[in-house]
Order: structure tokens, then sequence, then C-alpha cells
């Protein structure tokens, strides 16, 4: 049985939902297990601020993956969304969750008028960068010595501007 | 009433009446002294006034008022009901009960003060005085159906169940041909449905089938109707009516077990210790596959196999069972299959078949023998599967190496924690408990079952102040009726125990009385039904509640708190200042000048404390409302001794012990350590033959049982050293001992040296029993303690063989070998050996505190819900503090490497 035909069978067992002061600590179980830095109160904070730009997903009721993102509103007024973290737990990966998730980010940034979703991605994550290019996602600028405590340093941003999307359709 | 007024005042006298039946107080107390002021001394007016000031919360001038009024008029009926009324609303029911009667003697035909004479008899269990008063009422208003169905219970409470019978056919006897009307047809369907469990009752199952065949149409709970006749044909012997009967019930609802076993009962396959033969196995094994093709949905159906089958059948059986629940992901598996380790051998089958599937979803992703991938969160729950059986299995260090794996594998799943933090309670390690159900409660801060678990953990943990605050947060800022008093009483008992452990008797006794209050509080609560349900006719209900009430103060509940309320009083007899030497002691231990302000702030906020108090009183009566019957609800006052230093002042706490032993002989007399607590009692109050008799029922209950044995040599060899009898009850208490010794088997013919070395001989293998008799050989030879601490010493830990784990679970617990541990320290004074103990102890129970195992944490965790200090991951250690700066906040970091994009 290939990858595709679990997807399928088992995209019905996932669900999002959103993040809340009540149960804001399965983010963070979630942040500790999957990412080698530690957040702090404004991450938390922002998280909860973009309301439903920042959702769990449930595998069968489990808690399994999380995006988080903040709005920002640019020069001139416009809003864009900033993406913070997009991540699964191992086991979980390959079941779809994180195309459920960004797709989730995407159609509500369609919705609600925001102009571009971007994110930095460190320089040496192929896949991960594969994964958004997928999405229409596009390298916009490169950083150097944006981490500090990683290495290589240095980070991709990548951006997918909204707008043209709503002038295609 | 109000005869000997003039027609104005009589006319004033019911508009009291009136008012007070209307709780317009302020009314009533109007009129009452515009006649007052006429006629100053006038009985009846005096009490009514007394009356309406009790509803107003003016207790003290309440009593004055009414006495006075009877002193004036002690033949009017209404002086004495008033004075009943007075002392029911302050639930003195036996005085009220006097009250009634004498006003009864008076007006013998009233009633009114019948019913409410009625009420109090059957509250207080006078059965034979509520069947009386019944009697009156029928007699004196025979066209009210209550008053049949009253008279009817009466007798039925009275043990007279035919005769309730006969009542209720005389009184359908009363009944037109087409009743009951539209509007009556549930009260009259459960008259009957109450009738016809009295004919079952009594055994007259014929007259219950007829009766039930006649008036089927007139039973409105169909459902009832058709459990109870089969039920009664299954009794009747006519089986295979009954089988129908009950598979119909099944196709109604095929997860009620009470159906299972009827239909097992009508094919004369029910056993209730669940014992059967090989052929009653295999045809019932027949039985169930059957009802499985019919009920594929029913659980029970599943489940119900896994109890009766053996072997390999029953591998079989808990294979297909366990398999889709792990796939789907069922948190309460475990207690689901927790009974069937008492069955011998199906624990070592369980720990092969979870073995065998962890081995087969980790190395091919599905289950054994299947192509089918199962998900990545089975693995997941087999792990927790797993840990929770070798916790059941006291293998501890396994059990955690199993529920880290499930957590690393998937952090975010709150139940991980939750059990990890049971099985290191188990284990011993009860601070880190309490961190990992702290842990688990920060999951999810809605959710108020991990809140009590987590309280219920820092309780034990002796974290008591922590637990309160934790268990705060789930009740309302200024709502009475949510505090913490009111929350369930298991809070009370652990924090009570947690004070007791602590040695703080003044607040474990709040506690422990607040659970008594809480029973005595259920045992009022049930006096509004007495009328409700004769009303409302749900009698079933109502007869069953009443039997429970009767049983009530024997809970669990109840029990532990009287007998730690009994501890509490026993060690207040035995060191009565304790409490205020050591609070000097603290004090004194201060300099003067942090002492002056140490006790400025004592005393500022105790009357902080005590103005909040008041208000809180203040707004309380306002709020409170009357109930008609002049019933006030239960006012709660404030708590002017917030840490229970007034309780620690009763001046004899044995007797106030002997209360709550009373209670526990009545209600847990077949409970070992009632007795046990009752020879300690009685011995410290030198009530020589109340002592014996608890040695005498330990004996009965349980003769090999350490304690029994402890009580028994105890009380011979302290007898032994009394002077000989001088006046003559002692005389009598020396006869009556003398007279019974030979009796006593274990003493027959033996010293009390020889009954411990004969004790010893026969439970040479057990720790507990070997502790006994070494502490009862230093009793009776102190210059033997060598000897006596070698016996412990030289116990062995054996290796449990028999229903089993396969790995290496050792007999003994982690409690008797603390107890051990403080015997040594305490009875022993044995500093060496204790540490010995304790050395060799750290080794079986790596994880416990107590010992100071070398997997214990002393980790302390603080309210503050910081993240820093949080133990990660179920990982109850401190971390670093490695907060990134703003740059690497951004992380997009290697988590997306592994992530695969199909």
């Amino acid at each position: 049985m290939g990858a595709g035909g679990r997807r399928v069978e088992m995209a019905a067992a996932i669900s999002l939902d959103g993040v809340r002061d009540k149960n804001v600590m399965q983010l963070k179980k979630l942040n500790t297990a999957l990412f080698p830095v530690r957040y702090n109160d404004k991450y938390y904070a922002d998280a909860l601020a973009s309301g439903d730009f920042t959702k769990l997903a449930y595998f069968s009721d489990i808690c399994v993956g999380s995006i988080a993102c903040r709005r920002e509103k640019k020069e001139g007024g416009a809003i864009c969304v900033y993406i913070m973290t997009l991540g699964v737990l191992a086991p979980y990966r390959g079941l779809g969750i994180g195309t459920k998730l960004l797709s989730h980010v995407l159609d509500l940034s369609c919705k609600q008028n925001i102009s571009e979703v971007y994110l930095h991605v460190q320089t040496n994550n192929d896949d991960a960068i594969a994964f958004y290019k997928k999405f229409g996602f596009e390298v916009i600028d490169t950083i150097q010595n944006y981490y500090t405590n990683i290495s290589p340093p240095d980070c991709f941003v990548l951006s997918k501007s909204i707008a043209q999307d709503r002038a295609k359709k | 009433m109000g005869s000997s007024l003039p027609p104005r005042e009589a006319n004033l006298f019911k508009v009291i009446v009136k008012s007070y039946e209307t709780k317009q107080y302020k009314k009533g107390l109007k009129a009452a002294d515009s006649i007052l002021k006429k006629f100053p001394e006038h009985g009846e007016t005096l009490s009514m006034k007394g009356l309406t000031l009790n509803c107003m919360d003016r207790k003290s001038e309440a009593y004055d008022l009414v006495r006075r009024g009877l002193k004036n008029d002690l033949k009017s009926h209404v002086c004495w009901h008033v004075y009943g009324l007075l002392y029911r609303s302050d639930r003195e029911y036996r005085e009220a009960i006097k009250c009634y009667r004498n006003a009864l003697k008076i007006d013998p035909d009233n009633i009114e003060i019948l019913r409410d004479l009625s009420l109090l008899q059957v509250q207080m269990r006078d059965l034979i005085g509520f069947v009386e008063t019944r009697q009156q009422l029928l007699a004196l208003k025979p066209n009210h159906r209550m008053n049949w169905i009253g008279f009817a219970v009466a007798h039925h409470l009275n043990s007279n169940a035919s005769k309730a019978i006969d009542i209720l056919e005389a009184y359908e006897g009363t009944l037109e041909d087409d009743y009951p009307p539209e509007s009556e047809r549930y009260e009259h369907g459960e008259m009957l449905l109450y009738k016809i469990s009295l004919l079952e009752e009594c055994g007259l199952f014929d007259r219950a089938l007829e009766e039930m065949h006649k008036k089927e149409a007139k039973i409105v709970d169909k459902l009832a109707f058709k459990e109870e006749m089969a039920s009664i044909v299954l009794k009747l012997g006519r089986f295979e009516e009954a089988e129908k009967m009950y598979r119909f019930l099944l196709v109604m609802n095929p997860d009620n077990y009470r159906y299972f076993i009827g239909l097992q009962k009508c094919l004369r396959l029910y056993s209730d210790k669940g014992e059967y033969t090989s052929d009653e196995i295999e045809r019932l094994d027949a039985l169930y596959m059957s009802l499985r093709d019919q009920y594929s949905w029913s659980s029970a159906v599943k489940r119900i196999p896994l109890d009766f089958l053996e072997g390999d059948k029953f591998q079989e059986a808990v294979d297909n069972y366990v398999r889709p629940l792990l796939t789907k992901g069922v948190p309460s598996l475990f207690s689901d299959l927790s009974p069937l380790y008492d069955h011998i051998g199906k624990a070592s089958i369980l720990e092969q078949l979870f073995l065998h599937l962890e081995d087969s979803i980790r190395s091919t992703g599905s289950f054994p023998g299947s192509s089918k991938k199962e998900p990545p969160s089975t693995l997941m729950w087999t792990l927790f599967l797993l840990s929770q059986h070798y916790d059941r299995l006291g293998q501890y260090g396994l059990a955690l190496a199993k529920i880290d794996e499930a957590i690393e594998h998937t952090p975010t799943v709150i139940d991980l924690y939750s059990i990890k933090g049971r099985i290191l309670e188990h284990a011993g390690d009860l601070p880190a408990a309490a961190a990992l159900a702290d842990e688990a409660r920060s999951m999810d801060l809605a959710d108020r079952y991990l809140n009590s678990e987590c309280v219920m953990r820092m309780l034990q943990a002796d974290q008591v102040g922590l637990a309160e605050k934790t268990a705060v947060l789930f009740t309302k800022d200024g709502d009475q009726h949510n505090n913490l008093h009111d929350m369930q009483c298991m809070y009370e008992l652990a924090s009570g125990e947690s004070y007791l452990r602590q040695g703080d008797l003044g607040h474990a006794l709040k506690n422990f009385l607040a659970v008594e209050k809480h029973y005595s509080d259920m045992t009022e609560d049930q006096f509004d039904f007495h009328s409700y349900c004769l009303r409302k006719m749900t009698l079933r209900a109502y007869v069953s509640m009443l039997k429970f009430q009767n049983q009530l103060h024997s809970h669990e509940y109840f029990h532990k708190a009287a007998a730690g309320a009994i501890r509490c009083y026993m060690k207040l007899h035995d060191s009565p200042s304790k409490l205020t030497t050591e609070e000097s002691d603290e004090m004194s231990k201060l300099p003067p000048s942090q002492r002056k302000k140490m006790r400025q702030k004592q005393k500022k906020a105790e009357a902080r404390a005590k103005k909040e108090a008041e208000e809180r009183n203040e707004e309380e009566a306002i709020s409170s409302g009357m109930s008609k019957s002049g019933r006030r609800p239960n006012v709660r006052l404030v708590d002017l001794d917030p840490h229970g230093e007034k309780l620690l002042q009763v001046e004899d706490p044995l007797l106030e012990a002997t209360k709550y032993l009373k209670l526990l002989q009545s209600n847990s007399a077949n409970s070992l350590e009632t007795h046990i607590l009752s020879f300690e009692a009685n011995m410290r109050k030198q009530k020589i033959l109340l002592a014996f008799q608890a040695v005498k029922q330990l004996i009965k209950l349980n003769e090999n049982d350490p304690d029994s044995h402890r009580c028994l040599i105890k009380f011979f060899h302290k007898i032994s050293s009394f002077t000989s009898p001088v006046s003559d009850s002692e005389k009598l208490v020396w006869n009556v001992l003398e007279a019974e010794r030979p009796q006593i088997s274990q003493l027959n013919g033996k010293s009390l040296i020889e009954a411990n070395k004969s004790f010893l001989e026969k439970h040479k293998d057990s720790l507990m029993h070997r502790a006994a008799a070494a502490e009862m050989l230093y009793v009776l030879e102190p210059e033997k303690k060598l000897e006596a601490i070698k016996l412990i010493e030289d116990s062995k830990n054996n290796i449990a063989v028999g229903n089993g784990a396969l790995g290496p679970v050792s007999v003994w617990k982690l409690a008797d070998c603390i107890t051990v541990h403080r015997l040594l320290e305490t009875v022993f004074d044995d500093q060496g050996a204790a540490s010995r103990w304790k050395a060799r102890c750290a080794e079986y129970f790596p994880c416990s505190t107590h010992f100071g195992g070398c997997r214990s944490s002393t980790l302390t965790c603080t309210l503050n819900n910081n993240l820093k200090n949080l133990p990660e991951n179920g990982v109850a250690a401190s971390q670093d503090d490695n907060l990134s700066d703003s740059h690497s906040l951004n992380g997009e970091l290697h988590a997306f490497k592994d992530l695969k994009i199909s």
C-alpha cells in the first residue's frame, strides 16, 4: 500500500481546532518536541492574537501538529501573515496534516483580504523549501546570520502573494 | 386558634398565621405586636411571634418567646405545635416529636400536626410510630390517595410487605373502573409497579405475574414492566419463556449487562463467582458467538466472554478485543481489562499478547498477521497499555520506561502524563507524581477531572497549600454554593489525611468533621422526599432511597473520615498541649522585633477574617430564603475557626472519639480498622471489657491479621500487669476475662510468649507478620530487643510466582516496608537498624522518596505556571533556561527535514 492510499484512508481522522488560553500548553508541548528553540511569551501572545490563523491539528483526537502565525501591518495599511511555526510530530508525518494546516491559512488569507503570506526557513532545509514551493511560495530574499545557535545560520525568506491568486480567479 | 381573643384581635391572629405561611414576616410581626399591646401575655401570639422571628434569623429571641408563650398557655396545641416546628427547624427531631405528641394530646385529630409528626417519624425511622400515625391519618381522611399510599409504605418499611399489599388492594377497591384519568396515568402506573415489586418481595410470583397481565395497559413505564416480567418469569422457573423476554430486552439494549446475566440464568449458565466447567464454558462461548453475530455493535457482547474464557481461547478473544480499541485509541482500555488480572493465569497471557502486538507494530506497522497499516497512534496506545500493565504488576521500572517512550512518541496526549503520575505514586515518588499531575492539568485548564486528580496527588505529597490553590481554580468568587466545602468530600478527606500525617491536628480534625457533615447533610436531605415521593408516587425509588440512607454511614469515605477523626482525638489525648507548645517554640526562635511583627500580622489577619466573616454572614442572611414549611435552608455561617484551633480545645478528646467509634461500630462492623481503633481508644480509657470485645471481634474477623495478633498480645500483656482486683466491679471484670481466656484458641494452654512464637512460626514468610511478632517479642521481653530486630532484618523479599508476570516481581509492598521502617525508628528506637532497613528498601524501591531511592526526585514544584519551571514532556527534572533571542524566534527549523511530502 502506498503512502497515497494511506493518506486517503486517514484524512477523515484529521481536524483543526483553535488555540485558546486553556489549551495553549498543547502548542507549547508541540514546539518543545519539534523545534530546538524555546519560544517566548510574545510568540504565544501573537499566536493567540492571530485568531484563526493559528491552529492545532488533531489526528483522531490527538493533537499532533500546529501552525502558528502572526498578523503584521505593512506600510500603507496592507495586512500580511507571517508563519512563525508549522510542524507535525514525527510519527504523524506524511498524512497530509501539514498540507491541511497550510491550506487552511492560505484559504483564510484569501477570504480576509491578506496581501501576502511569508516565512523564514533555514537555507539547508530542502524538504521544507520544496513543500512551500509546491504551494506557490517563492524565495524573495536571503538573510545572513539570521539564527544564532544553529548552523547554517542563514535563512531564506519565502513569500506568496495572495492578491495574485484572487486576480487569477 | 386565638379563641380567647376578642374578634378584632382574633382576626389579627389569623393575619399572623397567614403571613407566616406566605413568608411576609414583617407583616406578621406587626400584627403580633399590636395584639401583644393589649394582651401582652397571650400565649399563642407570643409563640407565633417567636416562630416568625425564627425565620428572620433571630434565634434566641425566638426560643424565649415560644417558651414564654407555651408557659402561658400549656393547654394550647398551637403553642406545642409551634415549639415542635422550632425544634424541627434546628434539626432537633427527637425534641420536635415530643412537642407534636403533646399537641396531639390536646387536639388528637389535628391533621396538620399528624402529618408533620409522620414525617419526623419516618425521618427518625420510628417505624412503629410511623405506622400508627399513618393509620390515624387514613382513618381521618380515607378519601385522600396519599393517606392510603402512606399507610401502605409505612407497613412496608416496618417489614410487613404483605400488609402493604392488602392496603394497596383495598385502595384500588375504592377507585372507579375508568381510573386513572389521563393526567394521573403515570402515578397510577408507578403504584401498580410498586405493588408488583411488593408481591415479588413476598415471593408471591404467581400473583405478581397475574397482576401484571391484568394491569399491563395501565402501566406507563413499559421498560420497567418488561424487566420486572422477565425477572418474575425467571423466578417462576419458566426458563424458555423468560429466555424469550431477555432476548427481546437485548434487542432493545444489547449493552445492558443485567440482560445478559438474565439470559445466562435462563440457560442455567450463570455462576455468581464466575466458576464454570469446561463444558459450560464451551456452551457459553457458543452463546456469545451467536449473540456477537446478532449485535455486532455491542461492546458488552465482546467483553463478557473475556471473563469466562481461559487459555488459548482467552488469548484469541482478548487479542480480537484489544486490536480495534488500540487502533481507535481508547484511553480507558486498561481499566476495562484490569478485573482480568484477578483471574489466575490471565496476566501473563495479556503480557505476552501486548508485547507481541508492540513488536509487530514497531517492525511492520501492522498487527500480527494483518496487512492493514495501523495509524501512527496505535504504537503509542500499545505502549500506554503496556505501561499500565507493568504498573499493575508492580514492575514500576518497566512501566516508566514504556510510558516515557509513549510520551516521546506523542507528547501531547494528556492521559500519558496522568498515568505516569499514577505510576510514580505507586512507586513511592509522591512529589514527582504531583508534578506530573500538574503538568497534565496544565495541558487542559478547562478540565475539572484533571484539576481534581492533580489536587489529589498534591495532597498525597502533603502539598496542602498548593493543592488548595489549585482546587480553588474551579470555584467561583463569591459563589457560596460552589466553594471548597461544597466540592466533593474526597478533597476534605485527602486534605485531612495530609494534615494528620503532618501532625496538624486542628486542620486535620476540621477536614474530617467536614466530611462527617456532608454525610449528616445527606441524611438531612431525605426529609423533603417523605412528602414529595408520596405525592409523586415514585414509590419504588423512594423505598430504595430510604434503604440507601439506612446504609449511608457505612460508605468508605465516611469510614475513612471517622477513622481519621478518631486518630486525631487519640493523638490529642496522648499529647494534649502539643500544638500550643509547638507554636510558642516557633515564636521563641524569632528575635523579639520579628516576634512582635508576627503577632501584629496575626492579629490583623484575624481581624480581617472576622470582618469578612461577618459581612458574608449578613449577605447570606439576606439572600437565604425560607422554605414554606418553616424549615430554613441550611445557612452556613462563615468559619470563625479556620484553623480548627477550637476543635483542639475539647474537654475530653476520647469522649469525642467514642461518638465516631459508635458510628463505625454500627456501620462498619466488618472492618478490622473499626475494631483496632476501638481497641486503641478503649485501652486509653481503661475500659477493659470494651477493649476485650474489640480483640474478640478482630480474632473473629481475621485471626491471622498481624494487627489482630498485636491487639491480642498487647491486651493480655497489659492486664497481666494490673494489680489484683480490689473493688467489686474490678472483680467482675476479672471474672469475665478469666472465663473467656480459655476460649481463645490462640492462647489455649499457652503463655503469651509461646503464642507469639507459634504465630511467627505459622507466618514466618510474611514480612508484616514477622514485624508484628518481633514487636510483640519486644513488648513481652524487652531484653530481647536485638533478637526482635534480627527477626525483621532476616525477612526475605521473595520473588512472586504464580499469577504471572514474566519479569521479577518482589512480594514486599512499599507501604509495608515504610511501616516497618517507622517501627524500627519509633518503637524499637534503633536508628542503626532503621537506616540499614532504609538502604535495603532503597534498592527494592528506587523511586521511593521515603527511602531516598536512586531514581526518586525531591522535586519541588511551584504553582507558578512558568514554562521554564515546568518539567518538560514528563521528564521530572529541572531544565536549563535557554530562552532563545528574538532572532531565532522565527523558527522554521529542521522539524521539516523529515517531513515527507507524498
